[in-house]
């Protein structure tokens, strides 16, 4: 059986919805229920997250919209720029402590005290970009993690494989032009889903040309679509970049239980993708692989799909 | 929206003396498939195409013996008069956008020398700037959901469907309405916010229909 982190902190349920909204605390409730309830918590290693070095968020966003985030906070308001992102007064701290839980991840998987980390964090990043929040993200906490790996561990080459069902905006601009961090994101269209972005022939700019892999699904698709995908699509593209750190965002949005989407990837699908990323990490990167929690809002699917995600990561 | 928004004011010319060498060397300068000719007083007299100079010159080429460099003596030789298109479709200064969109479709052109009432060039719209406009009015590239919704064709329909959305405090960032099935319409919106469920919930509730996405029409 593999050491796997579980990253958590009682805090992340602080930042709540001033509305009805998917994106609520209840959604970490069900899972460390569900978790605890099928005997798997106690199997991993517990690791509490602590609040990150300025250096480390800096490493990936603005100062001004940092400034701008905890002010709108302080002050009370109930979203941030769009509607959909909601905001308390704990929100900007909170998500400090949830890049801190991608942070406090990468650092047990980097320092070998785990083999593999899952981090059940919240707020989820991956719209987050430099100096926006949307789409209920407001820091990157993939983002960071990927910086602080290689600002702290010595990593050279992060791979992000993000398969929550909506395009990864936020990481993608991050590293549009960084050929270290390669991006690849399995999402539903663009032309049906939010954010609207995430077309094939996004493939980063300049020096980051080819370090950003899209991957677009029809409405309808599932774990047939998604296998081939990640065989036929990812895999030739992880030969070819030789990883030293996978990072999953992961979101578990495109079961087809979900309200937000449209795609129809079940438990197996999950299953799948979570081993072929984890045999990738074994040939290329010493079985190193920090999952982050990104969306998923059915609660019944995503307890039940974040039950095998972990099986899986313990390697049962 | 009028076509002198859209067209390309800095446009590449070529006069009716100059070459077809000198006029293919403009356009993959430019990488831009035409340039309109014009007398020295600015007045539209022509258009040539990188397609006009090819069918000038491949028939000299299909002469047994006809080497590169006969070509580009041809090319040098030959004023860009001798082959360009003299009825030109143009578009006027004050024509819309749709009026392009239509001379455009109708005549097949890839391009409008748009002219103003001297008959001077003051710029071009090609059929990628009419699709660029496209671009910005299907609102793609920007951050938001889609939802098609299909109505009775009766006014007021539509008006109801912005105030659902409106009462969710969400921005409607574009709009478009077309003709579906017998007495019906399609309308097609783009919504800035990821959380579209309780959107469609309410649309759906007030009556209207709202498209599967693989069913999705436009």
């Amino acid at each position: 059986m593999k050491r796997v982190a579980w990253v958590y902190h009682p805090d992340y349920l602080l930042h709540a919805p001033p509305f009805e909204h998917p994106e609520s605390p209840e959604r970490l409730v069900a899972i460390t229920d569900h978790l605890g309830r099928v005997g798997l918590i106690e199997r991993m290693v517990p690791v509490t997250p602590e609040y990150p070095e300025d250096a480390d968020i800096l490493s990936v966003h603005d100062p001004e919209y940092l400034n701008k985030l905890e002010h709108a906070c302080r002050r009370g308001d109930l979203t941030l720029d769009s509607e959909d992102t909601y905001l308390n007064r704990h929100s900007f701290n909170i998500a400090l402590l949830s890049a801190g839980g991608a942070i406090a991840g990468a650092k047990a998987v980097a320092e070998g005290t785990v083999d593999r980390a899952f981090c059940a964090i919240r707020p989820p990043g991956h719209h987050a970009g430099s100096d926006v929040g949307m789409g209920f993200c407001l820091l990157n906490n993939a983002a960071v993690a990927a910086r602080y790996l290689q600002a702290r561990h010595g990593v050279g080459k992060v791979l992000i494989v993000d398969w929550d069902v909506h395009h990864g905006n936020g990481t993608q601009n991050i590293f549009l032009e960084d050929p270290t961090v390669f991006y690849f994101s399995i999402h539903e269209h663009p032309t049906f889903l939010y954010p609207g972005t995430g077309r094939r022939w996004e493939i980063g700019k300049g020096k980051g040309e080819g370090a950003t892999l899209n991957a677009p699904m029809a409405p309808g698709a599932g774990d047939g679509e998604f296998r081939t995908t990640f065989e036929q699509t990812l895999e030739p593209a992880v030969v070819r970049f030789r990883p030293e750190v996978i990072l999953i965002s992961a979101g578990f949005d495109a079961h087809r239980d979900d309200p937000l989407a449209d795609l129809h990837v079940t438990e197996e699908g999950f299953r799948f993708m979570t081993r072929h990323v984890l045999a990738l990490a074994d040939r290329f990167c010493e079985g190193k692989v920090v999952s982050i929690l990104e969306g998923g809002y059915e609660i019944s699917s995503l307890t039940s799909c974040i039950e095998i995600h972990v099986r899986e990561l313990l390697g049962e | 929206m009028f076509v002198a928004r859209r067209m390309k004011k800095n446009i590449v010319t070529a006069a009716p003396s100059a070459s077809l060498f000198e006029a293919r060397r403009r356009m993959l300068e430019h990488t831009i498939p035409q340039l309109p000719v014009v007398s020295e007083d600015g007045t539209l007299v022509g258009i040539v195409s990188d397609r006009d100079i090819r069918a000038a010159v491949l028939p000299a080429g299909l002469v047994p013996g006809f080497t590169a460099g006969e070509a580009e003596r041809f090319m040098k030789s030959t004023p860009v008069e001798r082959v360009m298109t003299r009825k030109v479709v143009t578009a006027a200064l004050t024509d819309t956008l749709e009026d392009a969109i239509v001379l455009l479709h109708d005549f097949r052109v890839n391009a409008l020398p748009v002219v103003d009432s001297a008959g001077k060039v003051a710029g071009i719209i090609s059929r990628t700037d009419v699709l660029e406009a496209f671009i910005d009015a299907f609102g793609v590239g920007e951050v938001s959901s889609r939802l098609e919704v299909v109505v009775p064709d009766r006014p007021g329909m539509l008006a109801q469907l912005a105030a659902i959305i409106g009462s969710f405090h969400v921005n409607i960032t574009s709009v478009l309405s077309i003709p579906h099935e017998e007495g019906k319409r399609a309308d097609f919106l783009r919504v800035a916010t990821m959380n579209v469920g309780p959107i469609r919930k309410a649309i759906e509730e007030a009556g209207f229909e709202i498209l599967d996405p693989s069913k999705f029409i436009l």
